[in-house]
């Protein structure tokens, strides 16, 4: 495969990143919507190890590690809030999420 | 002369104050002992202050602040013999009325406050009277103003005490527009605010009437002259002692006092007009009205009208020496007055009411006694207090015209004729009230400042005995007694008030005015000016501010907001009402993900 330059990485990480944002304003369910919002994350990700890759510097791979610490932190945070939620309303559909509105 | 004994002096009550109000809320008796000793040593402090001053010596010390442009900010002192006379009055007075509350707020739940209010207090009007430049009498005569609302509010939990607060700060605040008025006047006018610098600038150049006028108002404000003398017949909503304070020591005295510092500035004929009669009116009213009070302290609020009336008219006759010197004077028998009331209170089990007094004499007989000592002071019996200003006064009024003399004396009249209805009352005949048969003697705390006040203070201030010689050249000399047209006056309405009231009073169980003359005691009893402010505040100010209001609503909101405005932003209002707040996140994240395209668009010159 020697002829995946740069633009490849970035035109698939923007694919990524488009089905990701797709998924978060389409999608009711908010563990779904949760999960697209981590493949927007990865499509960042992929941009930056892609630019790391291909500028021979490790600063894009650096910057990753802390993005996937700090994810993997909120994940754990944003996971038990949806529980949090199912437990107080039953639900987890983000249409039924607009109390602040009034 | 040491200065630091001046800033002892000054931040010795500012420090009681803090430590009352910020650490010792809670811990009652505390608090009063370390106010108390503050007082006391300030006094202390201030008497040798005083007796180590030289005549004619002024002690003065500056910091410069900042400036703003050309015009520079100073505090500092400037003492001569008169403020530091006024020093040792304000905290001589000042001490035995914290004395006097040790024993009278014993019971009160909120001692910490009332003595961090009253320590404050004292470091306000000390600042006024250290002060060596407007600037610095305003910050602290805004003090002032407001030591006096706390105080007053103390029983804040009723309703006519918050309102007599509020009225008395309200009053005030109408008198300080004139003084920081009068204030930019002497920057503009002089480009200076400080006393020596103003008085060389006026000596070249006499101050206009305007100006004068402008600076009468904070007079006429903090001293309750005739028209916003209003307030001072509520004020005494508050504890007994504050009164004393507000009507000897402190609040009244320093717009006096402030008149007689920057007496070159009011030295206007206009002016002094002005303050000559309605002074002298005002005393004379102020006179009869007490009359017409059955309580007993309301009944004093009108005798310091009176003596404030007194003192507008020797302002007025451009003697501001001898205002000071009748405000001195009364500062002591008004205090003894006053704290005399507070005892008969305290012992009458909280009874005000004069009618239901009677025969304390017997009960109470020390304070019965400094009460009588206060009260002949403040009849002029001659070679007390009250004599020896009032009337050098009354002489000065003579040589006058005869018109002020004709209304000084209807006052001193007055004076006699309240004065005697009140020890009639209070302290003579048989008792008319339960609280009066089971009336006892009050503690010593209480009757320690009585004696001291009353009967000493009374009976040696007139003559200066004891007064350090630089007190004593900044008065004038004391008078000796000589048959005038004061003296006749004086004496002539001790007779026939002092006596005639004594015996008047005696006829009828209740108010022997009232019974004979009811017209006339209703006259007296009514709040004529009350009155006035409430139309003019029903009748012209509140429908012209519903005027305002409504070309406000109509005009500004419903034309301008309809025609101009009512399309773009209504239409935007609707328009992000129906889109962007709709409560869905999904939407959100639709006009988020839309608005950065955008913002990604116009950085890569798309758009």
């Amino acid at each position: 495969m020697e002829h995946t330059t740069l633009a490849h990485h970035l035109i698939l990480a923007g694919l990524v990143f488009v089905a990701g944002l797709t998924g978060v304003i389409l999608r009711r369910n908010l563990l779904v919507t949760y999960m697209c919002l981590e493949l927007m994350l990865a499509a960042a990700t992929l941009a930056l190890v892609a630019f790391s890759r291909f500028n021979r510097t490790m600063d894009g791979a650096v910057l990753v590690f802390f993005v996937i610490t700090v994810a993997a932190a909120e994940v754990a945070v944003g996971l038990a809030l949806i529980v949090a939620l199912y437990r107080r309303t039953g639900s987890v559909s983000s249409d039924t999420l607009n109390t602040l509105r009034d | 002369m040491d200065v630091s004994l001046l800033h002892w002096i000054l931040l010795l009550p500012l420090g009681a104050a803090a430590l009352c109000g910020l650490i010792l809320r809670r811990a009652g008796a505390a608090a009063a002992i370390v106010s108390i000793g503050s007082a006391l040593a300030g006094s202390v402090l201030a008497l040798r202050f005083l007796g180590t001053l030289a005549p004619g010596q002024v002690v003065s010390w500056n910091l410069e602040l900042g400036r703003l442009g050309e015009t520079v900010l100073n505090v500092g002192y400037h003492v001569d013999g008169r403020s530091a006379l006024m020093l040792f009055i304000v905290t001589f007075v000042g001490a035995w009325i914290h004395l006097f509350s040790w024993g009278y707020m014993r019971d009160d739940g909120a001692r910490g406050r009332y003595f961090a209010g009253l320590s404050l207090f004292m470091f306000s009007i000390l600042g006024i009277v250290l002060a060596n430049g407007l600037v610095m009498t305003f910050v602290f005569w805004e003090l002032v103003g407001f030591c006096s609302y706390m105080l007053i509010a103390h029983y804040f939990d009723k309703d006519f005490a918050a309102a007599a607060s509020k009225k008395a700060f309200i009053a005030n605040r109408v008198g300080d527009l004139g003084f920081i008025l009068g204030i930019a006047g002497c920057l503009s006018a002089y480009g200076t605010t400080d006393f020596a610098a103003l008085q060389a600038a006026v000596a070249a150049k006499p101050a206009p009437a305007l100006l004068g006028f402008l600076l009468l108002g904070a007079f006429i404000g903090k001293s309750a002259q005739f028209p916003l003398h209003v307030w001072l017949t509520d004020a005494m909503a508050g504890p007994t002692p504050v009164s004393a304070l507000i009507h000897a020591a402190t609040m009244v005295a320093a717009g006096v006092f402030l008149m007689a510092r920057i007496f070159f500035l009011i030295n206007n004929e206009a002016v002094l007009q002005f303050c000559l009669w309605s002074g002298a009116g005002m005393a004379a009213l102020a006179g009869l009205c007490a009359l017409a009070q059955t309580d007993i302290k309301k009944s004093l609020a009108y005798s310091t009208l009176a003596h404030l009336g007194i003192m507008g008219a020797a302002l007025g006759l451009g003697h501001p020496e001898l205002a000071l010197l009748h405000m001195a004077m009364h500062a002591c028998f008004k205090a003894t007055l006053f704290l005399g009331a507070g005892s008969v209170i305290h012992g009458c089990h909280h009874e005000q009411d004069m009618l239901r007094m009677g025969g304390l004499a017997r009960k109470m007989p020390v304070t019965f006694a400094a009460f009588l000592v206060a009260t002949l002071s403040n009849c002029a019996v001659p070679f007390l207090a009250g004599w020896y200003s009032k009337d050098a006064i009354l002489e000065a009024a003579h040589a006058h015209g005869a018109g002020v003399f004709a209304l000084l004396a209807v006052a001193a009249l007055a004076t006699c004729l309240y004065s005697g209805r009140m020890i009639r009352l209070v302290f003579l005949g048989a008792p008319r009230g339960e609280a009066a048969e089971h009336a006892h003697e009050s503690p010593w705390t209480m009757l320690l400042p009585l004696a001291v006040l009353g009967l000493g203070y009374s009976v040696i201030a007139g003559t200066y005995l004891g007064f350090p010689a630089a007190s004593v050249a900044a008065l004038p000399a004391p008078m000796h007694f000589h048959l005038g047209a004061a003296s006749i006056v004086g004496l002539g309405s001790l007779a026939l008030g002092f006596l005639g009231a004594l015996w008047f009073y005696g006829r009828s169980q209740g108010d022997a005015l009232r019974d004979a003359a009811p017209g006339l005691y209703r006259a007296l009893e009514r709040r004529w000016m009350d009155e006035l402010y409430e139309l003019y505040l029903t009748k012209v100010q509140q429908p012209a501010a519903e005027i305002i209001a409504f070309l406000d609503l109509a005009l500004v909101n419903g034309l301008a907001g309809k025609v101009i405005g009512a399309g773009i932003p209504a239409l935007l209002g609707a328009a992000s009402r129906r889109l962007f707040h709709t409560g869905s996140i999904r939407a959100t994240a639709a006009w988020f993900a839309i608005g950065a395209a955008l913002i990604a668009a116009l950085l890569l010159g798309i758009l």
